[in-house]
């Protein structure tokens, strides 16, 4: 990245550069189990997250900035995610998709599952539901293109992250007919 | 094996199998019957892989199909074996079942990998799941399912689960109880007669009637507040929405609470959702698809 991650940007710099980011974000998608079938959903004609900037099935990891955990994870699959993950190059960014990437869902208690993406890789948004709907995903990637928008690069490349972002903790869904 | 292919009215009944395997291993049978649905013949160790091979081998039988093999948790007797293998010719499945030596210390059975390549796998997979030795198997480590260095065997009975020790079970319900000597406990459960799910339901149905009030109801109580001359107009569904867009305001500038914003925001999605029912309903237009959603 050169001289981006030693010194801050000015402004304006940083304005179109991080722009250009948000809306280019390189999806590799690791899906373990049903929720990589919204994943795909999402990716599909209806709800169509390329209209969002995001280009899904990356070549490989080398070639991807977001890495979106989609499944259940079990203690024997966890390498492979963490080694993948190693793969991405600088920024990148993990969406945790579904309630068993996020906690181990309701295989809470199981001898092989883990607990948590989070406990192999750091998680920028997680995205709950059992599994979430296409659109929850949608709201997970404009979530994360957002702090793309504001962070600062520098930082980013320091390894300084911001707590993640976990959708609809603040403001519980809404009760409705 | 050299049979055609299909010969379905050549196949034999389950009495004249077991005869079969009796008439060769004579006491290596220990019995035969049916069992959840399928016809299991329950054999000793020493002739368990030749019972097998018999199976495959005899013209009478073709049992060609390897199927499934796993393991059972017999409790104090031990473990048992379990394989199913199928003839593709005369349509039969037979279930092979074998309580394996050593006790629960260290079980274990013969291979039938020599008799069918397909059982290595699910031999790895018992012995990772209950840790059942299969002499003459090419080879059961490294652990299939689980991680490498995994400790213990997940489906043994008397195997405990890490999380469950860590923090107790958050259901309402126990999903399995157990007595004093470690059975299972089989309980018909009537709906209401424990703090179960269905309470939960009911609950949640008296919060969401409480939180969605009946749209005329609100107005009522508003234009009891108000002018009395607005209070004939709570019957009028049009003069209705006039009243209660004016309600709402001056309770935000009241510096209202969360509770209030939300009740206010519900209050006009209600009026939105029936303004649109109307419009519709004036136009007289066929419905399409996903409209009625919103």
């Amino acid at each position: 990245m050169g001289v981006m991650d030693q010194v801050e940007l000015p402004k304006p710099i940083k304005y179109v550069f991080n722009w250009g980011r948000k809306y280019s974000l390189w999806c590799f998608n690791f899906g373990l189990a049903c929720c990589a079938i919204e994943f795909i959903a999402a990716s599909t004609s209806r709800h169509d997250f390329i209209r969002h900037g995001v280009i899904p099935f990356a070549h490989g990891p080398r070639q991807a900035d977001l890495l979106v955990v989609s499944g259940t994870l079990t203690d024997k699959m966890a390498p492979a995610v963490k080694r993948l993950y190693e793969e991405m190059p600088e920024p990148k960014y993990v969406i945790s998709f579904g309630s068993c990437s996020n906690c181990g869902g309701p295989y809470w208690d199981s001898y092989s599952v883990t607990k948590g993406v989070d406990q192999v890789i750091p998680v920028d948004v997680y995205v709950p539901g059992c599994p979430p709907r296409p659109e929850a995903l949608l709201d997970g990637i404009i979530a994360l293109q957002d702090r793309i928008q504001h962070e600062s690069l520098k930082e980013r490349m320091a390894g300084r992250r911001l707590d993640p972002i976990t959708l609809g903790a603040d403001a519980p869904l809404a009760l409705e007919g | 094996m050299t049979e055609v292919l299909a010969r379905r009215d050549e196949a034999l009944s389950a009495d004249e199998i077991a005869a079969l395997l009796r008439d060769r291993f004579a006491e290596g049978i220990v019995d035969a019957a049916v069992e959840f649905e399928t016809f299991t013949v329950t054999v000793t160790t020493p002739v368990w892989a030749d019972v097998a091979r018999m199976c495959r081998d005899e013209s009478a039988l073709a049992f060609d199909m390897f199927d499934c093999l796993f393991g059972v948790d017999a409790r104090e007797e031990g473990f048992d074996v379990v394989a199913v293998i199928y003839s593709t010719s005369t349509g039969n499945r037979l279930a092979l079942r074998a309580r394996c030596d050593g006790g629960r210390d260290a079980p274990s059975c013969p291979s039938i990998t020599d008799v069918y390549r397909g059982a290595d796998w699910m031999e790895r997979e018992t012995w990772d799941m209950f840790g059942i030795d299969f002499p003459g198997h090419p080879g059961l480590e490294p652990r299939l399912l689980t991680v490498e260095n995994f400790e213990g065997f997940p489906l043994r009975k008397d195997f405990h689960l890490t999380a469950r020790v860590a923090k107790p079970w958050p259901g309402v319900k126990e999903p399995v109880e157990l007595d004093e000597d470690g059975n299972v406990i089989e309980r018909v459960t009537g709906i209401g007669d424990a703090p179960g799910p269905y309470d939960l339901d009911k609950a949640l149905a008296e919060q969401a009637k409480a939180v969605n009030a009946p749209v005329g109801a609100v107005t009522e109580d508003a234009s009891a507040d108000d002018d009395a001359s607005e209070a004939d107009d709570a019957s009028d569904d049009a003069e209705g929405t006039e009243t209660d867009d004016a309600t709402v305001e001056p309770a935000d500038s009241d510096g209202p609470s969360a509770q209030e914003k939300a009740e206010a925001r519900r209050r006009e999605q209600a009026e939105a959702r029936r303004r649109k029912a109307e419009e519709r309903a004036a136009s007289e237009e066929p419905d399409g698809d996903g409209e009625g959603d919103a």
